[in-house]
């Protein structure tokens, strides 16, 4: 027999995701996309007798929008398997969802240039 | 007369002196006699010892050999083990690192879903892979590999079930606030596994297998029910001799295909001093297989928090240092409903390691162990680097534009009002 001192180290994570989706089929990438934004429907309860993962993001998700990438980032997830998840939540109303905004966009700086001057030009 | 007296004595006397030499003759034969009877009494006494004897030897010799015969066997089913014992330890662990691997590109290839499934599919199958290891590793003596953290009874319950083929099929069951020490943590759940896969091997295809947990006076007993045929009488004495091994289990013992659930569980209760028993009826009909865990093996420890895959490896540190995210994370805290004394505005996603928070309970979490801020609806943080420092503004000037920024990203986050294209 081994002395305890030789045992091996076990490294790889404990439950398997296929676990965590119950085996289920996992939805498109375009249903909800990485940098779509989830937060918590206002006055929903928690479902009972909810999954570790669950109730990790019911945590994340109360504290205003998040985006799926975020949310998988911070369950340790695979984005697929929180995407999942994050799915079953919508489904029963717990979760209000949209795009991210659009990016800002900056103006032409000429044009605000262009701007000021015809601005101090008429009242300045 | 006398002369006719005469030859009738005479023959008398002839007669009485062959008489006499008659008697004594056979007297002389008869001593004779004796003598050769007490000398072949004496040797057959002797050759009765010396019988005697060479059976005594004999039977030690017997002994001997048999003894001898055992040990060699002993000899050769330890070599045997010992071989069988290192070759597995090198699956295990490949089937680790492999599953390491799998791990890291679910991650990584995440968001496609064709993908990810294909690699969860694998990741099944190198689970299984792994687990049959750890039993014949277990059965030659070795051991499961050892966790480092505490895991929650019902993430035992979960990571057993994902050790089996037919996972889909089991439902877990109540949650209790216990954890499995980590030393535990590998027996219990490879232990569950081959219950599971008993269970679900032995009952019919699409009914379901149940674990319960529940918390008992003497620890916490996590119940496997099936809805199966159920085991025989004889079939349950060899199940409880081998759940209770007083010996060794001789490799060669179980047969072809071989079984090793029950000899793997027995070695691994009577190992880290938990119970197994599979002698009762399950409610559906099958077989009820009960798991105790004593309190000797429990905690209440929490187990850690989910920490980011990329997490770097800061050290952590306690005290709070002078660092962008640190203010970020202070100011998130503290100063939440005055906009107008922000200070300068820090990186969204600061680039510098944070201290590890991974091991605190996610609701006090603010940064992620990968850096990454946890947004709160309430405090907003401007997401532009300052390069410059600051003009010099009024504090008028100052309120009024942070106040307007403010209401922008309101607006712009709140949930109540008008929602994105997305919203349904």
């Amino acid at each position: 027999m081994t002395a305890p001192g030789e045992e091996q180290q076990v490294s790889s994570g404990f439950v398997r995701s296929y676990v965590i989706t119950g085996g289920r089929g996992l939805p498109d990438a375009e249903d909800l996309s990485l940098v779509t934004l989830v937060t918590l429907a206002p006055e929903s309860q928690p479902p009972p007798n909810p999954s570790p993962e669950v109730k990790a993001i019911w945590e994340l998700c109360s504290g205003g929008y998040l985006s799926v990438a975020e949310v998988a980032g911070h369950l340790g997830l695979p984005v697929g398997v929180a995407r999942l998840l994050l799915q079953d939540l919508h489904q029963q109303g717990h979760l209000l969802r949209r795009k991210a905004p659009p990016p800002a966009q900056l103006v032409d700086r000429k044009i605000l240039e262009e701007v000021l001057h015809g601005l101090q030009v008429r009242f300045g | 007369m006398t002369f006719a007296q005469g030859p009738v004595v005479w023959a008398l006397v002839v007669v009485a002196l062959v008489a006499v030499g008659a008697v004594l003759r056979a007297r002389a034969i008869n001593v004779k006699l004796r003598r050769n009877h007490a000398e072949l009494r004496q040797e057959r006494d002797a050759l009765l010892h010396q019988r005697d004897e060479l059976h005594v030897v004999h039977n030690t010799l017997l002994q001997r050999q048999s003894a001898e015969l055992a040990e060699v066997r002993k000899d050769a089913e330890e070599e045997t083990k010992a071989v069988l014992k290192a070759a597995v330890r090198t699956l295990q662990g490949l089937a680790d690192e492999q599953q390491v691997v799998i791990e890291k590109a679910q991650r990584k290839y995440g968001d496609d879903p064709g993908i990810l499934a294909d690699l969860m599919a694998m990741d099944h199958a190198n689970s299984q892979f792994g687990r049959r290891a750890q039993g014949i590793a277990v059965l030659c003596g070795g051991w499961l590999g050892r966790r480092e953290t505490v895991a929650s009874v019902f993430d035992v319950a979960r990571s057993a079930q994902g050790r089996i083929r037919h996972f889909d099929r089991v439902r877990v069951n109540g949650q209790v606030n216990f954890s499995v020490v980590s030393r535990a943590v590998e027996p219990v759940a490879v232990v569950l596994a081959e219950l599971l896969a008993n269970a679900t091997n032995y009952s019919a295809p699409g009914t379901p297998v149940e674990i319960n947990i529940q918390a008992v006076p003497t620890g916490v007993c996590l119940i496997v029910d099936d809805a199966g045929l159920g085991m025989g009488q004889e079939e349950k004495d060899r199940a409880a001799a081998l759940l209770s091994p007083q010996a060794a289990i001789s490799v060669s013992s179980l047969g072809i295909p071989p079984q090793f659930g029950f000899a793997v569980s027995g070695m691994l209760a009577a190992r880290y001093g938990f119970r197994v028993s599979v002698d009762s009826v399950s409610p559906y009909g099958g077989v009820r297989a009960v798991v105790l865990i004593p309190d000797e093996l429990l905690t209440t420890e929490a187990p850690p928090a989910a920490a980011p895959a990329e997490a770097p490896e800061a050290a952590l540190s306690p005290a709070p240092q002078v660092r962008q995210p640190d203010q970020w994370q202070a100011r998130a805290q503290s100063q939440p409903q005055h906009p107008a004394q922000a200070p300068a505005p820090t990186p969204l996603f600061p680039p510098t390691p944070q201290p590890d928070t991974a091991t605190q309970p996610l609701a006090q979490i603010t940064t992620t162990a990968g850096g990454l801020p946890k947004r709160r609806r309430k405090s907003p943080v401007s997401a532009v680097p300052s390069a410059e420092p600051e003009p010099v503004r009024s504090n008028e000037e100052t309120a009024s534009r942070l106040g307007a920024f403010q209401r922008g990203t309101r607006s712009g986050r709140d949930t109540t009002t008008t929602e994105g294209p997305e919203f349904q």
